[in-house]
């Protein structure tokens, strides 16, 4: 079944606990000068009327159905996972050209000094599958960042992924 | 990669991966809170951390910093065996040694110092955590000395008294019956996580939600009605305005204040003199929307109010701002009653499951008297309120040797970062003790003094008893073997007991002795709770709490009565000027001359939570301090520009007291004029810029939240 990460930013806090999860689960070194895959902003944007908006934000890969970084790879790296839909990645032949980084929309994909390949959220790919929650999601203590199969999303009839959120901020934006 | 090999990397639990589950809690923060984790162990090491999706607390939610607890135990700056110090004190020269070694030299040097002055010379004091606390407090009893100290100098313990001799105890917010939701000083992302969802079901049923703070939070965006963004240190005059516009709009509940209150008529005299127009002129807030904030609360009940342990109480006038706003909770007729705050009295160590331990009787039945504690004679009520002494007191002491010199000190985490004015307390510390033995699980800039330094372990390498609200409790077992030589500390202290012949059959029998005699009566025993890997419910336990039984029975105060006016505080000698009244007075009352005023503009605040801090605990943990890699100062947009300053900026902050120096944030959370730090950066304490004598009288705690301060830039080449 497909999979779906819901961000609701009326619940965020960039409190960080996702990157957290994240680095948890992937074992992030920072001193070796990895990143994590998630971020999150926590950004004072000043509006028209002379007063702020402070957006919270949590963001990783979107997991695009129609993802630029699989076409954008010169070596196939990158692919659609059949069961959860997630883009995952082997990075065994990757050449380290950073195209998918550069055709991502999100700058999701992370090009990793210690080995000059890429890496990037696969959306906990194998813990999904197994039935757990990505790390990032079982982080979220506010129900912010959420992972859902396609039924269920359709279902919930919601109007807050990510991409819709984003929007709305840029229509507030000074 | 093999389907196995893909399990494996990606730690799914199991047989064929040989990653099994374990069971703890996180012990970084509160011991209020402390979340029950599940360790994923592979090979003896931990490789994951979640929270525990059946745990009757926190139901697998984890914070922050507990999401990066493995990273937390795990940090390179453990300590690995039982040190002596080799170099001079601060120096940071060790050697290491045996434990057998380590026990000798504490129990020779605690001893000396025993015979040479008395045992009160040695004091006992326990940084974070809290855990252990119990068995320390009878260590210090039984070796003879008086003087057991904590944190609770600076936390916790001044909202306690406050509460003790107005109503006799606190109250806990009833999310679950509240109308309206007064959050005064409540931001519970950053600082307890789980509150947040009772507040999201409170408006989800048409509730209403007051946030009053000094910064804009995810708390005043996605939880507030009304939004109060008070001007920082003036919630004291607040809260009594508030009572004024409650009592003239005839909003308050005067049934209730006739038949459960004392001193009403003395209250409306004093709040009398707080109209709305010199409340907002002192608060900086809009008239209207106090009213509607004031009238939301008074008549949209019932309310409950969330009270601050640590934030409010951190001015000078802090103790009577908590007072003052406890008040209107009796004036609206909300308190011990259902929807408004009542009492959940703790079972153990700060932690409510509904029975009643003895553990205050395990504490105190072997107190030695024979002495005064430190900090007795300048703090009358903290020492009438409290059977702690106060730390704040401790540099004066440790200087003057009066009433008695303080040669010893016996320190689990004791984190000098903790005190106004630091280098002061270590310099003295080096001068004048005898002896320092610290117990910690880092080699702190406070553990670096210490003659003996001995390696604690974490939450997760040993067994600690913890109660749960819901009326459960757990023994917690190891989830891996200490790391290094570390020892629990409760093992340190019974081991200790013994090589020192203390007179003392529990602690000579050991931990889980102590806590059977402790929990006798729950209807458990240690055994009983080792049977299971996770909180058990307690057969014994009455929950959930209900709310009326002092408006039935009486409150525990000198009236019988909720307190507006203080017998407690009456009782005390007034040359020391305490109000029985929860009266206002300045927060930078003792800095208000016109010279401070011109060199110190700014009104610096420290210790507002960021979500991945707490106090010094985190600030080394290398996936929490990424987030935030440099200390900061917070500077208003407002200031920003005027001053020419950018972010990242270098500033120095000063104070009469000292001189800091930290990267500029620009912000426009905060509010202009106020200058916002985190604390317990050794590279940049801000603690140094606190007075050390800049105290609130009631309680003995620093104005951390208000001090004067000035910054400049500064030009680093």
């Amino acid at each position: 079944m497909k999979h779906i990460f819901v961000f609701d930013q009326d619940k965020c806090s960039a409190c960080s606990a996702c990157m957290m999860g994240c680095m948890d689960q992937n074992d992030i070194d920072l001193a070796a000068g990895d990143q994590c895959y998630r971020q999150t902003f926590d950004n004072e944007i000043p509006l028209a009327d002379g007063s702020t908006y402070c957006a919270y934000i949590s963001a990783a890969c979107m997991h695009c159905t129609d993802a630029p970084c699989i076409t954008a790879c010169p070596v196939g790296c990158l692919s659609k996972d059949p069961e959860t839909g997630f883009t995952v990645y082997d990075n065994t032949n990757c050449i380290g050209c950073k195209s998918c980084a550069m055709a991502c929309p999100f700058g999701a994909p992370r090009y990793r000094a210690s080995d000059g390949k890429m890496v990037k959220c696969d959306g906990c790919n194998e813990r999904v599958k197994h039935g757990l929650q990505p790390a990032c999601v079982c982080a979220c203590s506010f129900g912010a960042l959420t992972c859902v199969t396609e039924d269920e999303y359709k279902a919930s009839g919601s109007s807050k992924g990510c991409n819709f959120l984003l929007e709305q901020l840029a229509l507030k934006k000074k | 990669m093999t389907e196995l090999e893909k399990k494996i990397k990606a730690k799914i639990p199991g047989a064929d991966t040989g990653i099994e589950v374990k069971h703890s809690l996180c012990a970084i923060c509160s011991p209020g809170i402390h979340c029950g984790v599940d360790c994923y162990v592979k090979d003896g090491k931990i490789i994951r951390v979640e929270g525990t999706p059946d745990h009757p607390l926190n139901h697998g939610k984890l914070c922050t910093k507990g999401s990066s607890l493995r990273n937390y135990v795990y940090r390179e700056d453990r300590i690995k065996t039982p040190l002596k110090r080799v170099g001079e004190r601060g120096e940071g020269k060790f050697e290491p040694i045996s434990w057998d070694e380590a026990y000798a030299i504490i129990a020779e040097k605690l001893n000396a110092v025993k015979q040479a002055y008395s045992p009160h010379s040695v004091a006992f004091f326990s940084g974070y955590c809290k855990w252990y606390r119990p068995i320390l407090h009878r260590f210090a009893h039984v070796f003879g000395s008086v003087n057991f100290g904590t944190d609770d100098s600076t936390c916790f313990a001044s909202m306690n008294i406050a509460n003790k001799v107005t109503a006799g105890c606190g109250g806990a917010p009833d999310m679950g019956h509240a109308n309206t939701f007064l959050g005064w000083n409540y931001e519970g992302y950053y600082s307890n996580h789980l509150s947040v969802a009772g507040v999201q079901k409170l408006k989800e049923r048409g509730g209403k939600v007051i946030i009053i703070d000094i910064r804009d939070t995810p708390a005043s965006k996605n939880l507030a009605d009304i939004f109060l963004k008070i001007r920082p240190g003036t919630d004291g005059a607040l809260a009594l305005g508030m009572a004024k516009l409650i009592i003239d709009n005839g909003w308050a509940d005067m049934d209730y204040v006739e038949k459960y209150t004392y001193g009403f008529e003395q209250y409306k005299a004093l709040v009398e003199q707080y109209p709305l127009d010199k409340v907002c002129e002192i608060t900086g807030l809009d008239a209207d929307q106090v009213f509607e904030a004031t009238k939301l609360y008074a008549t949209n009940g019932p309310a409950c109010t969330n009270f601050s342990a640590s934030a409010l109480v951190h001015h000078i006038n802090g103790f009577n701002s908590h007072r003052a706003i406890l008040c209107l909770s009796a004036l609206t007729g909300n308190f011990d009653r259902v929807g408004g705050n009542y009492p959940i009295p703790p079972s153990y160590v700060h932690k409510a499951a509904g029975f009643r331990s003895r553990e205050e009787e395990f504490r105190s039945n072997r107190y030695p008297g024979g002495q005064e504690r430190i900090g007795a004679e300048r703090f009358p009520l903290w020492n009438a309120q409290n059977d702690e002494f106060q730390a704040m007191d401790l540099l004066r002491q440790m200087e003057e040797e009066k009433p008695y010199p303080v040669k010893a000190i016996f320190g689990f985490g004791m984190n000098a970062k903790m005190f106004p004015e630091t280098d002061k307390l270590l310099a003295v510390m080096k001068e004048k003790l005898d002896f320092f033995v610290d117990v910690d699980l880092f080699m702190s800039m406070t553990a670096k003094y210490a003659d003996i330094v001995l390696p604690a372990c974490s939450s997760l390498e040993r067994s600690e008893l913890k109660p749960y609200e819901g009326g459960f409790m757990t023994f917690t077992k190891p989830a891996i073997q200490p790391l290094y030589d570390s020892r629990s500390d409760v093992e340190i202290l019974c081991d200790l007991a013994r090589l020192m012949q203390l007179d003392d059959e529990l602690l000579l029998k050991g931990h889980e002795a102590c806590v059977d005699w402790m929990i006798d009566g729950c209807g458990l025993t240690v055994a009983d709770l080792k049977a299971s890997d996770k909180p058990i419910k307690i057969p014994n336990a009455t929950w959930p709490v209900q709310p009326g039984k002092l408006l039935e029975n009486g409150f525990k105060t000198p009236s019988g009565k909720f307190e507006f006016y203080s017998l407690a505080i009456a009782s005390i000698d007034p040359k020391y000027g305490l109000d029985p009244l929860p009266s206002y007075r300045d927060p930078l009352e003792d800095q208000n001359d016109p010279e401070t005023k011109e060199q110190y503009p700014f009104y610096l605040c420290t210790g507002a939570r960021l979500p991945h801090a707490i106090h010094s605990r985190t600030h080394e943990t290398p996936w929490l301090r990424s987030l935030r890699p440099d200390p900061t100062c917070e500077v208003h947009a407002t200031d920003a520009n005027r001053l020419g300053l950018h972010n990242g900026d270098t500033v120095e902050m000063s104070s009469p007291y000292g001189k800091i120096r930290m990267k500029v944030k620009i912000t426009t959370k905060s509010q202009p004029g106020v200058l916002m730090a985190l604390h317990g950066y050794t590279e940049a304490n801000v603690n140094e810029l606190i007075g050390r004598n800049h105290l609130d009288p009631y309680s003995g705690y620093p104005g951390f939240k208000g001090m004067r301060c000035n910054i400049r830039k500064i030009q680093e080449g």
